[in-house]
């Protein structure tokens, strides 16, 4: 395999643009059901598959009470344990027989859902949601054994430098605020964990009418209402009013904030660069997407050509942002041998301080427009990603014609613009920056950077 | 790397009666140039965009001691420069077209996988055409990519706990057959690789007659063949590259590896000697997987995840090889867990399976996740490029896709456990422990 997909990248550029014709992404059908849930539908009978997605707003990790780090993950997890009328085993056995896949997750804002399944199988698959999310048991030994795992992955996942610096990272940039709480929980949070703690997080977060839901594909209209009816329409909507979902603005890193992360084994060194990015609604992300295309999004980025096209130092270098309704991150990762690690941050810092005082040349911003508008068609090509992109333009405002505004400004884009991007989004002074490796030979080598504070990957928590 | 390969393929099974609903046979247009380049296409309007797939019949099953990895490694070099494009020209070119592209390195073959805006296709096809036999192999560009595959079998591999105990126990349960060592190659072989040998290499695989071009999309095909005509007609053919004659011998005990190394969790693998995609026993064996490991209904799942709570995960299964490789069962064991018990009950599960066989519910549900994932991999131009190239090297033909249904009905559940029988044997298995430092095992 030559590349390495960036999470980051495809977060942004999937919010990209498209060509030819004027609509870039159907229109859906807008059907409220009684309960208050909202659906869009799309019909595409190409494939006899269709393919739902669910956003459950304030249901994120954001919403954990402090110190409960996963507990909103854990909730979602619970949800295929077992419901009222389901045992776990008698819901895996079903979704494996029908060959569909059914799942919930959560980020940091809201919580999510999707299943994908052969159309004939919709309404077995619905009825299997709706039950999840309207009645799951949480069996008090269901709950154990899903905690012992989790504490268990977290063993694992130190394992795995490059796993382990994203959770570092995520603590380190976001400290307290409460987008630092880690997805997979923590030793600290687990063992403060009960099921308690988790069916409070789900009746008081799991509302029908903070839900959103997408389905897209073979299935006709009659029917999917009369489906939806009989499924997801029962979940009952609560009489308390729902609760609010307001976060505080995202914390700015003010100075340099430096964290090593000893892992003797490690025979590479890990970095992690982030600073303050965009909100999704702002109007910045056409130049931004434009900008980091030629930074580090791409393979032919500034900081790939760099650091592996023409050094060899890594398999792969990236940069990308990540927006909220909030507010947003700029983030550039890669790794190297553990000698290499000072001349990899080297080469990343100046390319930073490039692009902010040259900006890019014609030719390079007319390639990432092309690349940008060449590759947004596939970004919606199937059933599910037709379905996540209608509930990210719902939840986060944008409208349905985003898509097409978006690329008629991403054409329109000045390079002025977008060397102002480069000088308000790339880091100079204030970010922060995570190394994991082996710190008795790498330490040296960054003591140049400025102080770090050294952390222990054996040691709990990130 | 090539298990992401093999999740893809295996999925393809089954589906003759439905392929046939939106995705035909006879839409497909199939052509070979003088030069031996075969040349599969289907016109797609749906979006303006197209899938350029290049397919060569090259892989770490073709290599030899001292050139193990040089198939992947070739894989980096078509990016880095012919005599008409300089190095890195491909990247920028395509990327200032609209494109993107990626490429794998298996065992049996290699990819090469575009995907570009339908006004890119001329630039495109010239810029593939080209790398196909005029690549540079500039030396100072040469020992920079030698950097880049060294740094990714640090990561892919030697920072990887799984992988490592994975190419530990491939490369002791397969003796002699090239499926020996991992795509990747070993470390030495990569710093060692002669450039003479590397380029040898790539004029004898990287020709016309050991070609495969999938496109996929918005095009007019008769425009396309002109296009094509034009610009791969003059490569010419090379000598066909030998045969891999080398059969593995069969295996005479059980085997085992223990690897003791820092690690917070163990790590354990277990492995028989399969079938080849060809063999109808292959049918049979990615049947039974399916309620053997896969998802959290399946037997294996059910014990060692719930159950017993010695794992966290379990997954594996056969993977469609040109030649007979293995099936694989990986779990990833709970810190502190008894392997030993854990390869006790796989043994205990399989056994079952080779006196019993299969319910008709599991039988059923296999064929499900066989239609279900079948599907799902023909949604996009690329899934559809994807699985007519494979199929075309593996089975053969392009249009065993379409014919493939009938491999798997052919297998009737009463055959089952006779099949399985002949596999999970003792005699056939290699077990693989990762043991932390200062661990029981």
């Amino acid at each position: 395999m030559r590349r390495i997909l960036t999470i980051m990248t495809t977060l942004l550029l999937a919010g990209s643009v498209a060509v030819v014709s004027a609509e870039r992404l159907p229109r859906p059908e807008k059907i409220t059901l009684d309960n208050g849930l909202i659906v869009y539908y799309y019909q595409n009978s190409e494939l006899p598959l269709v393919s739902f997605r669910l956003l459950i707003k304030g249901a994120g990790s954001a919403f954990e009470p402090e110190g409960l780090d996963g507990l909103a993950n854990f909730t979602a997890d619970m949800l295929l344990n077992g419901t009222r009328t389901m045992t776990a085993e008698e819901i895996s056995e079903a979704l494996d027989f029908m060959g569909a896949r059914l799942s919930f997750t959560s980020t940091e804002e809201y919580a999510t859902g999707g299943g994908d399944c052969l159309s004939q199988f919709l309404p077995r698959l619905l009825k299997i949601a709706a039950d999840c999310l309207s009645s799951p048991a949480f069996k008090e030994d269901e709950y154990k054994k899903e905690l012992s795992r989790k504490i268990d992955s977290l063993k694992a996942v130190k394992d795995n430098p490059g796993q382990a610096l994203r959770q570092y990272f995520k603590k380190a940039y976001f400290g307290q605020h409460p987008f630092g709480h880690i997805p997979l929980g923590t030793d600290s949070s687990l063992g403060k964990m009960t099921v308690a703690e988790l069916k409070r997080f789900h009746s008081v977060r799991y509302r029908p009418d903070t839900a959103v839901m997408a389905i897209v594909g073979d299935i006709k209209r009659a029917e999917l209402i009369k489906i939806l009816k009989e499924t997801v329409g029962q979940w009952p909507k609560p009489k308390t009013p729902a609760s609010v979902t307001n976060l505080p603005p995202l914390p700015s890193p003010a100075g340099p904030k430096l964290v090593l992360v000893d892992k003797p084994d490690a025979t590479q060194a890990y970095f992690a660069l982030g600073s303050p990015g965009f909100a999704q609604n702002d109007r910045m992300a056409v130049v931004a997407s434009i900008m980091n295309t030629l930074w580090g999004g791409r393979f032919t980025s500034w900081l790939n050509t760099e650091l592996r096209i023409k050094r060899g130092l890594t398999y792969g270098a990236s940069s990308g942002f990540q927006s909220w309704q909030t507010g947003g991150l700029f983030m550039a990762s890669s790794y190297t041998k553990n000698e290499k690690i000072g001349e990899m941050l080297d080469i990343t810092f100046d390319l930073l301080k490039k692009a902010r005082s040259q900006g890019f040349s014609p030719q390079e911003i007319e390639s990432a427009k092309n690349y940008i508008v060449g590759q947004f068609p596939q970004s919606l090509e199937t059933n599910s990603s037709k379905a996540s992109a209608y509930l990210r333009l719902i939840y986060y405002g944008l409208g349905f014609d985003y898509y097409d505004r978006y690329l008629g400004e991403i054409e329109a884009a000045r390079p002025e613009a977008i060397k102002q991007a480069a000088i308000k989004l790339l880091p100079e002074k204030n970010y922060t920056l995570v190394v994991v490796g082996k710190a008795s030979e790498i330490k040296t080598i960054l003591d140049k950077f400025g102080r770090w504070e050294e952390k222990k990957i054996t040691d709990p928590d990130f | 790397m090539p298990k992401k390969i093999v999740i893809f393929i295996l999925s393809l099974c089954w589906m003759t009666v439905m392929v046939q609903a939106a995705f035909k046979k006879e839409d497909i247009k199939v052509f070979q140039l003088d030069n031996g380049l075969k040349i599969i296409l289907y016109e797609d309007h749906k979006m303006p965009n197209i899938s350029y797939y290049t397919f060569f019949k090259v892989g770490s099953r073709c290599e030899r001691p001292g050139l193990t990895g040089v198939s992947h490694f070739i894989e980096h070099m078509m990016f880095n420069g012919t005599s008409q494009f300089g190095p890195g020209e491909f990247d920028r070119l395509m990327e200032f077209s609209g494109g993107a592209n990626n490429a794998y390195t298996g065992d049996d073959f290699t990819a090469y996988t575009d995907w570009f805006p339908a006004k890119a296709l001329e630039k495109m096809v010239e810029l593939e055409a080209d790398r196909m036999q005029g690549l540079l192999f500039d030396p100072q560009v040469l020992e920079s990519e030698r950097g880049v595959v060294a740094s990714e079998r640090r990561l892919s591999v030697e920072n990887n706990n799984e992988a490592i105990l994975y190419e530990n126990v491939r490369a002791t349960a397969i003796m002699a057959h090239p499926y020996h060592w991992d795509v990747i190659g070993w470390m030495s072989d990569i710093l060692g690789w002669r450039p003479a040998e590397i380029k040898q290499y790539y004029k004898t695989y990287y020709a016309p007659n050991n070609a495969i071009l999938v496109v996929v999309g918005d095009f007019e095909t008769s425009k396309l063949l002109e296009l094509l005509k034009k610009h791969y007609g003059p490569i010419p053919a090379q000598s066909p590259p030998p045969p891999v004659v080398t059969v593995e011998p069969p295996q005479l005990g059980r085997k085992e590896v223990v690897i003791r190394k820092e690690a917070q969790t163990p790590s354990f693998l277990v492995v028989y000697h399969g079938p080849a995609c060809s063999n109808s026993d292959y049918f049979a064996l990615s049947i039974l997987e399916k309620p053997l490991l896969q998802g959290e209904s399946s037997r294996l799942y059910r014990r060692l995840v719930r159950e017993e709570q010695l794992a966290i995960s379990v997954y594996g299964g056969l993977e469609d090889k040109i030649d007979p490789y293995l099936f694989m069962i990986e779990v990833k064991p709970r810190p502190g867990a008894d392997l030993g018990r854990i390869e006790k009950i796989i043994d205990e599960e399989l056994s079952k399976i080779v006196k019993e066989g299969l319910t008709e519910t599991e039988y059923e549900k296999a064929l499900n996740i066989i239609r279900s994932g079948f599907y799902s991999g023909l949604q996009t131009n690329s899934g559809k490029a994807n699985m007519l190239g494979a199929m075309e090297i593996l089975y053969g033909s392009y249009d065993r896709l379409f014919t493939l249904v009938d491999s798997y009905l052919a297998i009737k559940r009463q055959d089952i456990p006779a099949i399985a029988g002949k596999y999970f044997n003792e005699l056939n298995k290699t077990a693989g422990y990762l043991i932390p430092e200062g661990g029981q095992k």
